[in-house]
């Protein structure tokens, strides 16, 4: 079987918190993933493989912040190195950042990455269409810094109507952004 | 708000609670339980106003959390010699000190404080906080309870007692006081959607929905909104599990402009559709899902469900026209892999395996994996490599005959590494070895393939030398936590503790030990395995204290779940909500649940047979060749470092005393009684009744785990050692359904039959039921006639045999010969004659499960050591001193085997 990718669901929680602890410096502890499991239902995605083992996925949410425009941040996103070069890490970006647009009306979805971390750099600026909006100096605990990212979703919604012949995009928040 | 450096700042990673109070947008995560929405005027010992006003300062500080301030005010009411016994004010200091980790004290004033003044609405609340802050959720359900038979309708205490309820998970409770507060205050939100959720869990469909409704109807919706879309989907989730097909459809339709989750719409939409046998629909839904996300394999599993497919070929259709709509799509160029044979199979795995091989997609081999039960696939899956490999070799193309470019170099490298890969996987080591030699050679500087040779020498039984390369691999790219993990686990299944722990270091948090920061980021993997290697390493109070450790992050999951009764009410997310409370229930089936308690199960096990004063014994003899004086110097050695540890500890703890007076947000969750936080390994393996605190593991995986045969062998070895024979009787019996032919199953039974037939004088009725059981088990035969058939049966696996020759060794130490004979058995027909088996023999011989048998003992090594050259058990020593390599060898796959096997000492105990 292929790898398979959809949405979180409670249960997939604490395996996304393992693939996190194998692959990623930053960790959480459960809570923060039931946080936003249970405040963004819709945003955070897996890949699993055959035997529905996590190895990869998004764990996104949005900012709430009444004064700046509706807009999704990326938490945590990783892919195992053992299933790289699939082109997972874009296909859950993708699904992520479409349900932050229909659930919440995002207008962009932002993100941090650590300044050597060229390889990630790579992905989100090249792959995922991101641009670098500022840098945040000692934002990490080692105390480096970090490039805080952003990509617009008013064309990536554009980009996927045009793929779908607006069939697939049929109401709700897209229909309604004022 | 906090900035997000401080979220996502590794060294803000501990004070996570502190961060998620701040972050919380609408209110605080963690309410202060508010203690009174009125001033005490029903205090039973009214206060005289200069007085009451202070108690209503010490009420504003708790709430506040200037517990400091609080202690004041209460010294200035308790200071007057008057009000130096009022049971409120003593009851009030006694929760402040406790929120300050005074907890002693804490228990000794509010006690106190009530007798005074029994009565005392206040009194018992507060009770009830300390007690809901100790987790004795039970004691503190009976405080609430009676602070509301002075107070019954007061507001906090209802809310805080339904808190508690349905926690506990006592749902006729959290309705009636859901009930009560929706009497209470009819126009919150909160009130009907707790009462409607309270039906929802007794499933109560019908009165759930009708509750939901009434409230819906008073919503005024215009546009989308997130929380109201949030409530539609969660009625439509009921009237599903309701079995209300065409109501929950009728209802998508019916909202479907207020509703923003299109996913669940749509996925719900065709589900519900094919459940109603209007099969065109839905699978017209899946279609248009399937161009939402092309990877999400129910989608075709939907659009075959409502309209099946009548060949192969019309099968295919449906994948070739998403793969060419979206090139990108894996799915719709792997699946159909999984479903086609013969020729078809062939072209498509042709055309997949060139695309990743020209491309150079590592994960290739892991894609094809699960197909290799398959035999007829991978013998098509190897032809076709091995093709490759000859053709790129000489002509750069994937055959001779190819029109067009030369592939790429990497082509012949990937095709490398997939054979290495296949090779492994069918247990050749020797080809694996030198497909991956060769791909080295080819492009040193690819760490994946240092990692498959890690992996190689793992699966040939030389743990060793895996955890040497996967060090390479690490050494590479020290800057991927990944391969980090890998190496990290490598060497704890190779017992290097130290040198694991020091890897894992690299990632973990400055300033703090690697084990201490593992541990508090609930990294499980690391702490069962680390238990697994402590366990080798015959340092069992350690392994014990790893597993404990999982064990108390299952308890803070659980326990988890509490702010979130509040937090998904007002955020509306019922359904994720819902989930959460079905998914703590089952908590402990997760499978590093399992591994934990296995594992612990098995030290337990161990102590009992071996107790430790065995232990040190045998370590005592380790070091007879010791001079006294250097035995002295050891002695002290380790007296110091045990000292040393204890202080550290002790530190340790009363820094996170410290800290979390520091960060208190709120004294429910964060209040660790001392003794609870101390996990000493010297303690817990020296622990008076092992079988007691094996109970504690046995009993969930016996709840949640029953349907693995393990759970209920481990728990025969457990009621074998009790000598109960009820219990054993219902473990074998259990295992009997799930798997009646497994080769521990069998020893079980055959242990069980012998301990019944030694037992006199028991009481008639528990006699009677065991002969009519007994009888069912195991038919007319005797046990050794038992035994024999069984062996007859299962004379081509080799883990039966070994199985049947223990047992026949047990039940008549004069069959010896017969029984090596049978368990020494190397031959090319047993289906089963591979390295991890073979070395349970070999351990089985060694640990004197047959007697004394030293020279087919070593016959046996040298045998083994020819089939399995790369093994390290089986290498004969290189020289007289260098054993220690042997013994460390001993180890690998009893983790992680299907049906690891805890040695067992036949006789028992």
């Amino acid at each position: 079987m292929s790898i398979n990718i959809r949405c979180a669901k409670p249960e997939d929680l604490m395996n996304m918190q393992h693939c996190n602890l194998l692959c990623l410096p930053e960790n959480y502890q459960m809570k923060y993933y039931f946080y936003h499991g249970l405040s963004w239902p819709q945003l955070s995605y897996v890949a699993e493989d055959e035997k529905r083992k996590i190895v990869g996925y998004v764990l996104a949410k949005m900012e709430e912040d009444p004064d700046e425009a509706p807009h999704g941040h990326i938490t945590s996103l990783a892919v195992k190195r053992s299933y790289r070069r699939l082109g997972l890490a874009q296909k859950l970006m993708d699904q992520a950042s479409r349900a932050m647009v229909e659930n919440f009306n995002a207008k962009y979805v932002s993100l941090h990455v650590r300044k050597s971390n060229r390889a990630a750099l790579n992905l989100y600026q090249t792959t995922l269409k991101f641009t670098i909006s500022e840098i945040e100096p000692k934002y990490y605990a080692d105390g480096e810094d970090a490039y805080a990212m952003r990509r617009d979703l008013g064309d990536f919604m554009d980009q996927l109507k045009k793929v779908h012949d607006g069939n697939a995009v049929t109401n709700s928040a897209v229909a309604t952004t004022s | 708000m906090l900035t997000p450096a401080q979220w996502c700042g590794r060294r803000h990673l501990a004070s996570f609670r502190h961060r998620v109070v701040l972050l919380c947008p609408v209110r605080p995560f963690f309410l202060v339980p508010r203690l009174l929405t009125a001033p005490p005027a029903m205090a039973s010992t009214p206060l005289p106003p200069k007085e009451n006003a202070l108690f209503k300062r010490i009420l504003k500080c708790y709430e506040q959390k200037q517990y400091k301030n609080g202690l004041k005010f209460c010294k200035q009411i308790l200071g007057n010699p008057k009000y130096s016994e009022h049971g409120e004010t003593l009851a009030m200091k006694g929760l402040t000190l406790n929120c300050l980790g005074r907890k002693e004290e804490a228990y000794e004033y509010v006690r106190r404080g009530l007798r005074n003044d029994l009565k005392s609405h206040v009194c018992w609340h507060v009770f009830g906080l300390l007690q809901r802050s100790d987790k004795k959720y039970d004691e503190a359900i009976k405080c609430y309870r009676n602070a509301l038979k002075w107070d019954k309708d007061n507001l906090q205490i209802l809310r805080d007692l339904s808190l508690l309820q349905i926690q506990m998970r006592d749902l006729e409770g959290y309705r009636d006081t859901r009930l009560q507060l929706l009497q209470l205050r009819p126009a919150q939100r909160a009130s009907w959607i707790g009462y409607a959720i309270a039906y929802h869990l007794l499933k109560d469909y019908d009165m759930a929905l009708k509750i939901l409704e009434e409230f819906r109807k008073t919503q005024a919706v215009k546009t989308v909104e997130y929380e109201h879309s949030e409530l539609l989907l969660y009625m439509m989730m009921i009237m599903k599990e309701a079995g209300m097909e065409e109501q929950a459809l009728k209802h998508l339709e019916t909202y479907d402009k207020q509703i923003c989750d299109v996913l669940e719409v749509q996925e719900n939409k065709g589900d519900l559709l094919l459940k109603l046998g209007r099969n065109d629909e839905s699978a017209a839904i899946y279609r248009e899902l399937l161009r939402r996300n092309p990877e999400n394999r129910k989608y075709y599993q939907g659009i075959e469900a409502a309209n099946p497919p009548k060949t192969e070929e019309e099968r295919l259709d449906l994948y070739s026209q998403t793969a060419a709509q979206f090139p990108r799509c894996q799915s719709a160029i792997r699946l159909p892999l999984d479903f086609t044979t013969g020729e078809t199979f062939e072209r498509l795995a042709d055309q997949y395996m060139r695309k990743a091989l020209k491309k150079g997609v590592p994960p290739l081999f892991n894609n094809l994996r699960a197909m290799y039960p398959d035999k007829d696939k991978v013998a098509i899956i190897e032809r076709l490599m091995l093709g490759y490999q000859e053709s790129l070799k000489t002509a750069e193309k994937f055959n001779p005959n190819d029109e067009g470019e030369p592939q790429p170099p990497t082509a012949y490298l990937w095709v490398l590494y997939y054979l290495a890969q296949h090779f492994d996987y069918l247990g050749d080591t020797t080809k694996a070895l030198g497909y991956i030699e060769s791909a080295i050679e080819h492009t040193p500087t690819l760490i994946e393939l240092f990692v498959a040779k890690a992996r190689i020498y793992k699966h040939a039984g030389d743990i060793e030398e895996a955890a040497r390369w996967m060090d390479e691999a690490q050494s590479r790219d020290t800057a991927d936590r990944y391969i980090n993990s890998k190496c990290g686990k490598y060497m704890l299944r190779a017992g290097k503790v130290k040198e694991a722990e020091e890897m894992c270091s690299k990632f973990t948090r400055e300033g703090v030990s690697a084990m201490e920061n593992l541990n508090e980021m609930q990294c499980m993997w690391f702490q069962s395995e680390c238990a697994g290697a402590y366990r080798q390493l015959t340092q069992y109070g350690e392994a014990l204290k790893k597993c404990h450790e999982v064990e108390r992050h299952f308890q803070e999951i659980v326990e988890d779940q509490f702010d979130f009764h509040t937090y998904c009410m007002r955020k509306m997310t019922l359904r994720a909500y819902i989930s959460l409370l079905r998914l703590e229930d089952i908590i402990r089936k997760h499978p590093f649940y399992f591994k934990a308690a296995k594992l612990a199960l098995e030290t337990y096990i161990h102590l009992v047979d071996h107790p430790l004063t065995d232990e040190d014994k045998a370590k005592d003899l380790e070091l007879e060749n010791l001079s006294p004086k250097e035995l002295k110097k050891l002695r002290s050695k380790q007296r110091r470092a045990a000292k040393k540890a204890a202080i550290l500890e002790e530190k340790k703890h009363q820094q996170e005393m410290q800290q979390q007076k520091g960060k208190r947000k709120d004294p429910d969750t964060e209040q660790d009684g001392p003794k609870e936080d101390d996990l000493v390994p010297e303690k817990l393996a020296k622990v008076e009744n092992p079988l007691d605190e094996a109970m504690k593991f046995l009993k969930p995986i016996q709840m949640f785990a029953h349907e693995r045969i393990e759970t209920h062998l481990l728990a025969f070895e457990v009621y074998y050692r009790r000598g109960k024979l009820l219990l054993m009787l219902q473990a074998v019996k259990r295992a009997v359904t799930l798997d009646p032919n497994s080769a521990w199953l069998h020893e079980c039974l055959v242990r069980f039959s012998k301990a019944v037939s030694e037992k006199n004088n028991l009481p008639g009725p528990v006699s009677t039921v065991l002969k009519e059981e007994t009888k069912a088990l195991f038919g007319e035969v005797d046990i050794k006639q038992f035994n024999a058939n069984f062996i007859k049966r299962n004379s081509n696996s080799l883990q039966h045999l070994l199985a049947g020759a223990k047992m026949l060794y047990f039940l008549d130490p004069q069959s010896q010969d017969r029984a090596l004979e049978l368990a020494t058995d190397l031959s090319e027909n047993l289906i089963d004659r591979n390295v991890k088996i073979c070395i349970k023999v070999y351990e089985a011989l060694s640990s004197g499960a047959f007697g004394k048998c030293e020279e087919q003992t070593e016959t046996y090594k040298t045998q083994c050591h020819q089939i399995f050259p790369f093994a390290r058990v089986f290498m004969p020593p290189k020289s007289e001193s260098d054993t220690v390599t042997q013994e460390d060898g001993q180890q690998d796959g009893q983790t992680d085997g299907q049906d690891g096997h805890p040695e067992v000492d036949a006789n028992g105990s």
